[in-house]
């Protein structure tokens, strides 16, 4: 082969021009680009909804697409932070398993045959089964099940349409008996985000918190800076959690025998006179009542029911009292326990009032007083019969209890409940005993879900209405009532994908069909939140850009001179003693009962939160997903090698009714007692729809099958199970 | 101790493993080619050229070396992530990096074996050539044999032991950190030369005369590898704790202490052998059976070549500092 | 020149993982692949037990060995402290990811060459702070300027006992760690 030098020198410059040319032009053609401002990304503000924090989000899009979400500066929930759901939101706005079109059922409920088919059929649809519904039995025998921003828009459909019945789980299954039993001492709950004073702390106590893996944005903020800042933390906890691995004291507590703990810590501070009797003079009633009921509740008592050194229940209570008022006891959060959870969390709220915190800095900061002007609208008819979603509990709480309504689709008690719309919340993973759920769903003539995911309870409704994302939707003004009156936008970041709707036009339109559009009487939820920026006096335009406003001077945290504080209690004052309980038949001043204690070779079941995930909603977000597949099951070690399990062996957990759960790995570890066993709660979904999350990991909520109602609100206690660890069985 | 990682790289956990066979059949057809090339200057020098007189593998050996290199060098090739990017390795210089000065010795060796090979020719083969030019540069090239011998000579060197540096220069990775490891990897690249050379050679003084250097070089490996286990096991604690896949009986590090038991008793037979070999009576020419024992020696040192820079690849992903 | 470096306060990690998510979405990290990680460490027997929390990144040396083996200058130390990489240099000879002591360093499964945290050296030059900083929890990542006597990373290594990784390896480490391991008093 002969080829010319000619040839050789075209070939090889052509080669190295095209080598100077990869070399050289890609960098230049970004920084072209750049300038030409095709690169340049725009910030929308919103708030977040992947767990229910709220926190302002800064949306970073480009092109059209999201590629970040940060946490907005202005808004108090994050304060320019996101956690890592927060972050992996983007993972929501694009899980290809999302709910694309309407659906509805073609087969028998559970089973999860659907055919798609247009927004005009299924809304239709469902506005025709409503009103047949209404005519034959009546409004008031459709309820709604409802958590998140959906309420905002779905609650007014229901209470339009005549019906008084909704239930929120975060009522009966979590939060309710602690707000209760503050609101029975204080007058007043603590809020979500609770009001805690905890960076002015010098003493934390956490029963019934693993803050840190429970992720709420500014409270772990709060918890980092306390700890940086010196402040002692008292953590009572059967696990050595992440919060107890910061502790000055960790108490491994028996569990199930928390008031035991509490009640002789107030005891030891009343005997040793470390409360603040100016304060209690001036602001509480039932002072000798509260210490004659307290007399026996010594250290020596509770260290035989709670397996906690009456020496370190004494020292942990001087603490308390020695640094009293700037100690904040951590009320809880998911407090449906055992039962008589209002009472443990009165015994809270009379601890923190010896210790003369409430309203004082380091303990609880008051709420702001400044408020927003009411919106018109028009008023609800009046429901024609009463509702029933509050049972007969004296002091159930206006989100309802869940399981009442529940019962009374089930017995058709006290009057037929026949439908039940589901919005934003998973009934089959937050309501305990999965059968009886399942059994009030056969008897219903309606089903509707409306959520963003195929989760276990929208793959059992009759018609899947598919929402957006929050990225892609307006949702109300969220109103920030902590230590500052704010509001917060939510706007979409990008239009809705797929045939996907925000909640609020799927409310009006069924509203519409309804014959209830009087009741939304603007054209987009847009127009109603410029009104109410007027109203207000907020500048919308501002808002749209800013993301949260807040107002100046509305903030007013501790008790002063010049702002007494005020008791909505019967007495006015902080009660001790109880009258409102006293009066309905209750213990005026908590009392200890102890309650049933596994057996040999069972386990109490305890569950709790992972940082990357929000129960159910995120076990299928990818970007989550990666960091925390599946659960496992906290097991004592020197028990699991007792047991013949090794970290890493899958078993499957039976309980006392003969309930077992899906396969779970073993986590073989020194940071358990070795009467209980610990889980994350949300995994082993049985939706196949959920092509990640789908069986990985155990169900907790499916060894739920008892639960302990509290008799003064109604709230189901949950850790009342007991479960056996078996070698790995094919699924049940 | 309970550790929990999350936001772990599976290339690096639970060790690293971004080197394979590839690397190892680089690391050995290398070494063979580097430690060939010598064997060949050594040939072609000796006695002022007398051992090469007639002697066939004085050609081919000198062939030979880039077609091993070449081969070895397709699979460095495949192990690279970015092929397309290879001209980036000849665009730059590091001098702190024994990858950047393989890159550029490897550029250097091939046209220095190549011109070796044609200095070496005979020139009454040289027609075989074909090609005007080769012919042209074999006569002309054949002036400087000595100059070019001492060239393949140093090359070979370079190549058979910059691998060794390239490995040892790692600090993070305690198995490889050795200042010994150099050294090793050249005197296992010779002895896999020699033996090459033993196998190809037809010449029973030429066979005899590299089973004498082979034997050295085996002696100088036996002495070498106790030596090196030893300074890993008396240097740090992460040093010692990388060399226990050699040492222990599980399932897990099966491979590695099998690895050292063959190089155990590989060694000492093939010296055994080589040394008979030498010991021997021969007639004329060598009878097929002490052929056999001679290419079974040889075939045994290249094994123990290869076992080396397998176990050492792999087990050295194994180490870690922390 | 400004002297970059970070301090990570393990008294304030709560293992959150937000850190490891928002590196992951400011720096397009393929998925299985992470620029940062979280250990949680336990020791002990119940009930007395201790538990560290650390993250760990690549901790841009002084001295490091991942660019002096770049056998194409891919990888190099830019001169306010970041060590970068130029992928279009790249072959993926992977002789980084092996010289790195701190398991930093991954090949990038979608695009083949080398990477790893680059101190969000595209954030720096907007006077923002790297991703992991910026959304840290509790405010336990704390990035800044050595040179800067007032910068928070010079504060935070003035009032501090801190510690770097692995300093036999002579790596000369910028990622500083305040610990305490045993209970606080």
């Amino acid at each position: 082969m002969k080829f010319s030098r000619r040839t050789f020198l075209q070939t090889s410059s052509a080669a190295g021009l095209g080598l100077a040319a990869y070399v050289a032009l890609p960098e230049k053609f970004l920084l072209w680009a750049e300038d030409q401002g095709m690169l340049k990304p725009t910030f929308t503000p919103t708030f977040c909804e992947i767990c229910f924090w709220k926190c302002g989000v800064m949306a970073k899009s480009l092109n059209g697409r999201v590629v970040k979400l940060e946490g907005n500066p202005s808004h108090p929930g994050a304060r320019g932070k996101l956690c890592a759901r927060g972050n992996g939101g983007t993972g929501l706005l694009y899980d290809p398993n999302r709910l694309k079109t309407p659906m509805i059922s073609t087969g028998a409920r559970g089973e999860g045959k659907y055919r798609t088919a247009s927004w005009d059929e299924a809304l239709d649809l469902v506005a025709a089964k409503l009103k047949k519904i209404r005519a034959q039995y009546g409004p008031e025998s459709v309820a709604l099940f409802t958590h998140g921003t959906p309420t905002d828009h779905f609650l007014p459909l229901l209470s339009a349409f005549g019906s008084p019945n909704v239930g929120m789980p975060s009522f009966a299954q979590c939060r309710g008996p602690r707000d209760v039993g503050l609101e029975l001492t204080f007058g007043e709950g603590i809020g979500s985000p609770e009001r805690l004073d905890m960076t002015q702390s010098k003493v934390v106590v956490l029963i019934g918190s693993h803050l840190g893996e429970n992720m709420h944005n500014s409270q772990v903020q709060d918890f980092a800076d306390a700890v940086a800042l010196g402040a002692k933390f008292i953590v009572v906890d059967p696990r050595f959690s992440v919060a107890a691995g910061k502790a000055h004291s960790w108490l491994a507590i028996r569990p199930a025998t928390d008031l035991a703990l509490l009640l002789a810590w107030c005891n030891v501070i009343i005997k040793e006179n470390l409360y603040d009797k100016a304060y209690l003079d001036s602001y509480a009633s039932g002072f000798p009542e509260l210490a004659a009921a307290l007399a026996d509740c010594t250290p020596q008592w509770a260290e035989r029911e709670t397996d906690i050194p009456a020496d370190k229940i004494v020292e942990t209570a001087r603490m308390l009292g020695q640094n009293a008022p700037n100690v904040c006891i951590h009320p809880g959060r998911h407090a449906t326990w055992y039962g008589d959870d209002v009472q443990r969390s009165r015994a809270i709220g009379i601890l923190a009032a010896l210790l003369g915190s409430w309203g004082r800095e380091g303990g609880y900061f008051l709420a702001t007083r400044s408020s927003f002007p009411k919106t018109d609208s028009k008023p609800f008819p009046e429901p024609g019969r009463p509702a029933l979603n509050l049972g007969n509990f004296p002091f159930a709480g206006a989100e309802g209890v869940t399981q009442e309504i529940r019962r009374a689709t089930i017995t058709g008690a006290p009057y037929p409940v026949k439908a039940w719309i589901v919005s934003g919340t998973n009934l089959m993973k937050a309501m305990p005993n999965q059968k009886e759920t399942v059994e009030a769903i056969k008897k219903l003539d309606l089903l509707v879900a409306i959520d963003v995911m195929p989760f276990d309870t929208v793959m059992m409704a009759d018609v899947i209405l598919p929402e957006c994302s929050y990225l892609e939707r307006h949702d109300a003004l969220a109103v920030g009532k902590g230590r500052s009156l704010s509001v917060t936008l939510r706007q979409p970041v990008v239009p809705p994908l797929y045939e996907s709707k925000p909640g609020w036009w799927i409310a009006k339109e069924l509203a519409n069909r309804l014959d209830l559009g009087e009741y939304f009487p603007w054209g987009t939820l847009e127009e109603k939140i410029m009104k109410q920026c007027e109203l207000w006096g907020v500048n919308y335009q501002r808002l749209k850009q800013v993301g949260t406003v807040t107002i100046p001077d509305s903030a007013a945290p501790y008790i002063t001179p010049l702002m007494p504080p005020e008791f909505k209690t019967t007495s006015g004052k902080i009660e001790l003693y109880s009258i409102e309980l006293k009066e309905k038949g209750f213990d005026p001043v908590p009392r200890y009962t102890r309650h049933p204690l596994p057996a040999n070779g069972e386990f109490r079941l305890l569950y709790g939160r992972s940082p990357v995930h929000t129960f159910s909603r995120t076990t299928n977000n990818p970007e989550l997903h990666e960091l925390y597949p599946e659960n496992e099951v906290w097991i004592n070690a020197d028990q699991a090698r007792e047991l013949g399990f090794q970290n890493g062996d899958y078993v499957t957990l039976l309980n006392q009714d003969g309930a077992r759960s899906n396969r779970i790995m073993v986590k073989a570890t020194q940071r358990i007692r070795k009467d209980c066993v610990y889980m994350v709660h949300g995994f082993g979904t049985a939706s196949a729809g959920l092509k990640l999350a789908f069986r990985k990991g155990a169900d907790d909520q499916g060894l739920i099958t008892r639960y302990a109602v509290d008799p003064i609100c109604g709230s189901t206690g949950m850790h009342v199970n007991f479960v056996r660890l078996e070698k790995e069985k094919a699924d049940a | 101790m309970e550790i929990t990682v999350t936001g772990v790289n599976q290339l690096v956990t639970p060790h690293l493993h971004v080197w394979d066979w590839r690397v190892s059949l680089y690391l050995f057809l290398g070494g063979l080619s580097a430690g060939l090339a010598v064997m060949t200057s050594v040939l072609h020098v000796r006695k002022g050229g007398a051992l090469a007189l007639g002697e066939r593998a004085s050609v081919s050996a000198v062939l030979w070396v880039p077609v091993i290199l070449s081969v070895g060098m397709l699979f460095i090739f495949a192990d690279l992530e970015r092929k397309l990017n290879v001209f980036w390795l000849y665009l730059t210089v590091n001098p702190l990096s024994p990858m950047s000065w393989g890159s550029w010795g490897l550029l250097v060796f091939y046209p220095v074996s190549i011109l070796y090979a044609l200095a070496t020719f005979p020139e009454n083969r040289r027609h075989q050539l074909s090609l005007s030019i080769l012919i042209w540069l074999s006569e002309k090239l054949s002036a400087f044999r000595l100059q070019l011998a001492a060239a393949n000579f140093g090359m070979g060197i370079f190549i058979g032991i910059y691998t060794g540096v390239l490995l040892s220069s790692f600090v993070a990775r305690p198995l490889w950190n050795s200042a010994l490891l150099p050294v090793l990897f050249l005197t296992s690249a010779l002895s896999a030369g020699a033996a090459f050379m033993i196998m190809i050679a037809d010449q029973k003084r030429v066979k005899l005369f590299f089973t004498k250097v082979d034997i050295w070089l085996i002696l100088a490996e036996m002495v070498m590898l106790p030596l090196f286990f030893y300074g890993q096991y008396t240097s740090s604690g992460a040093h010692r704790d990388s060399i226990m896949p050699f040492f222990t009986l599980s399932h897990d590090y099966f491979w590695y202490g099998s690895g050292l038991l063959l190089l155990v008793v590989i060694f000492p037979i093939a010296v055994v052998l080589k040394f008979l070999e030498i010991r021997e009576e021969h007639g004329e020419s060598l009878t097929s059976a002490e052929l056999m024992k001679m290419n079974l020696s040889a075939v045994m040192v290249l094994i123990g070549g290869l076992i080396i820079r397998l176990s050492f690849v792999y087990a050295g992903q194994l180490s870690h500092l922390s | 020149m400004p002297k970059y470096a970070m301090v990570i306060d393990q008294r304030r990690c709560v293992a959150c993982m937000a850190c490891v998510v928002a590196c992951k979405k400011e720096n397009e990290v393929p998925p299985g692949q992470f620029r940062t990680r979280v250990l949680e460490m336990v020791e002990g027997e119940f009930p007395m037990l201790r538990m560290e929390l650390r993250s760990e990144l690549c901790n841009h040396c002084d001295n490091p060995p991942c660019v002096y083996n770049c056998p194409t200058g891919a990888s190099y130390k830019s001169e306010d402290g970041p060590v970068l990489l130029k992928q279009n240099r790249c072959v993926g000879c992977k002789a980084c990811v092996a010289a790195c002591p701190y398991d930093a360093r991954y090949i990038n499964e979608d695009k083949g060459y080398a990477d790893k945290c680059t101190f969000c050296a595209h954030r720096i030059k907007e006077g923002k702070q790297p991703a992991c900083v910026a959304t840290c929890i509790g405010k336990s990542r704390i990035f800044g300027d050595l040179e800067d006597p007032n910068s928070a990373v010079s504060m935070a290594l003035r009032s501090n006992h801190h510690e770097v990784l692995l300093a036999s390896a002579g790596t000369n480490p910028r990622v500083f760690y305040i610990k305490k391991f045993s209970k606080p008093e």
